[in-house]
């Protein structure tokens, strides 16, 4: 029931609890309880599974455990084992609030509502533009990677490896912007001047 | 290289929030200014194609793989102006779509990687650049000393932030940011190849792409033949400026843990002549901290950042005269013949 919740509130309900989340000190029990509480039980209002909380947290914590573990470790485990779990506590509250946000509000509705808030258009065309963009050249990369592995016959040596990642990167910089440089074509040929025009989401729901 | 939300404390999120906030907002102004239409679309290609760029694996050990970051190879394509927009919109995607990074911590990331690598690097690379020359040879050395020095200044801020956001006396600095600078270094060697690697392939094959000096924006269709032809501009103070304090920023942070442990030392003896009032005991309280740790140690432990450092040097310069040797100087124009 999230879901339907005006953007701007889950907006700023996201942002209070990772604010929350962040200042309470990890030697008040309770507080820390009480956030945890919270955040869980609005996981449970917006009906996301656990399964698939576990599963992000899974990829979430080896940088953030390897991150805080450096601390009693470069301490030879004499000190810094409050600021260890102070990390590793903080770091989860807030990665699983904005796991939340993520998947309480879809990325068009982020970018009305930062537009509400007076995000400079510029940013707002780029970052939308960005949007589109990206999955094209996830697919793009797809394709080259199945061809690499398709022309391969052998396991690569390092240096190999190496030598056509740089080169994956180079050629799909040059494909991006062989194909931005349609894209604007194709932008200027349906009457794009420069401007954007936005359609407001809360009348193109209406019937 | 991510820094997530509950690593810094909330006052350092809100002061790198508001240097980042003011460095965003005088590029997307400057982008503004510069250039047409065409840079719309430009930057959210670049943006999403840096997206893309990380994905692509470079593996190290068996577990252990490293990813572009892009900054200095936004700049390089796009002008640091939209390539710092670029960057920041990349950061801010990474949190809206996979969580990863921080709302909070954003700010901070932003000024690592964003203004760091694109406004330092392109910077730092301009500087190479005026001493190497506008060659092949240049812009490559150059991205290649770019990218590591933008990585090593954002472990230095990095470091001070971190500092700044737990409370002193809980745990030794000193050694916590010998393990962090350590750390970068590899970090900024990885970007410093992958960089390096990509920029020579991308000017073996369409040299126009990649900006030259004295341009800060990639131009409109129409005046592309301008680019490169003012071979020596003045300096620019600014950028100057600025290759100067990313530099000095990277040296720094191979000081850090020297710094840290002045400092830790600086307040030992203030404490002493605060609570005592003679200069005699302070001179003992200045070594008090070199008692409990055996010296051998400790002297190691700087003598290894410092070969650390010279070493990581020393390598990316190697590095860079020998991607520079290594690679065709003259641009085999497959593509073009391919009809791309």
């Amino acid at each position: 029931m999230c879901h339907r919740w005006p953007p701007l509130a889950k907006l700023f309900a996201a942002v209070t609890m990772i604010l929350a989340a962040t200042c309470v000190p990890i030697t008040h029990g309770p507080l820390v309880g009480i956030v945890a509480c919270v955040i869980f039980f609005a996981h449970t209002l917006a009906r996301i599974p656990l399964a698939y909380v576990a599963r992000r947290m899974l990829f979430f914590w080896p940088p953030l455990f390897l991150m805080a573990i450096s601390l009693p470790l470069s301490q030879a485990g004499q000190a810094g084992w409050l600021l260890f779990v102070t990390i590793l506590v903080r770091g989860t509250l807030s990665f699983s609030t904005a796991l939340w946000l993520v998947n309480v509000m879809p990325f068009d509705q982020l970018l009305a509502t930062l537009r509400r808030l007076r995000v400079p258009d510029v940013l707002l065309a780029i970052l939308s533009l960005m949007y589109r963009f990206l999955f094209v050249l996830w697919d793009e990369l797809d394709r080259m990677r199945t061809a690499r592995s398709a022309r391969l016959f052998r396991k690569p040596s390092l240096w190999e490896t190496w030598r056509s990642a740089t080169h994956l990167v180079g050629r799909l910089l040059i494909r991006a912007l062989d194909r931005a440089d349609r894209i604007h074509g194709a932008m200027l040929a349906r009457g794009w001047d420069g401007r954007s025009r936005w359609i407001d989401p809360r009348q193109e729901d209406r019937p | 290289m991510h820094i997530q939300d509950g690593v810094l404390s909330p006052a350092v999120c809100a002061v790198t929030g508001a240097i980042s906030l003011g460095a965003v907002a005088y590029s997307v102004h400057q982008l503004k200014q510069s250039v047409g239409d065409r840079t719309i679309p430009l930057t959210g290609m670049m943006a999403a194609l840096v997206f893309a760029g990380q994905m692509v694996n470079f593996p190290i050990g068996a577990p252990v793989s490293g990813h572009l970051l892009g900054g200095v190879l936004a700049a390089a394509v796009v002008g640091p102006w939209a390539g710092c927009v670029a960057m920041t919109l990349v950061l801010f995607v990474q949190w809206a779509l996979f969580s990863d990074g921080g709302l909070l911590s954003l700010g901070a990331n932003v000024l690592h990687m964003a203004v760091l690598g694109s406004w330092g690097g392109h910077a730092v690379r301009m500087l190479v650049q005026r001493f190497v020359g506008d060659s092949h040879k240049g812009i490559v050395i150059g991205s290649v000393v770019a990218a590591w020095t933008s990585v090593m200044a954002a472990a230095a801020l990095f470091c001070l932030e971190f500092r700044l956001s737990v409370p002193p006396g809980e745990i030794d600095f000193s050694k916590v940011f010998t393990l962090m600078v350590s750390f970068h270094s590899l970090i900024g060697l990885g970007e410093a190849l992958i960089t390096g690697a990509a920029i020579s392939f991308v000017l073996n094959h369409r040299p126009e792409l990649i900006c030259r000096m004295g341009t800060l924006a990639r131009p409109d269709h129409g005046n592309e033949e301008q680019t490169g032809k003012s071979a020596h501009p003045p300096i620019a103070f600014t950028r100057t400026l600025g290759a100067g304090l990313v530099i000095a920023l990277a040296i720094a942070a191979f000081l850090s843990p020297f710094a840290s442990e002045y400092a830790d030392g600086l307040e030992a003896v203030l404490g002493k002549l605060g609570g005592e009032f003679h200069l005699t005991a302070s001179v003992p309280g200045l070594f008090a901290d070199y008692d409990k740790v055996p010296v051998p140690i400790a002297a190691w432990e700087k003598i290894a950042v410092s070969i650390a450092g010279i070493g990581g040097t020393l390598s990316v310069f190697t590095l860079a005269w020998l991607l520079s040797k290594a690679l065709p100087i003259a641009p085999t124009k497959l593509s073009e013949a391919a009809g791309e």
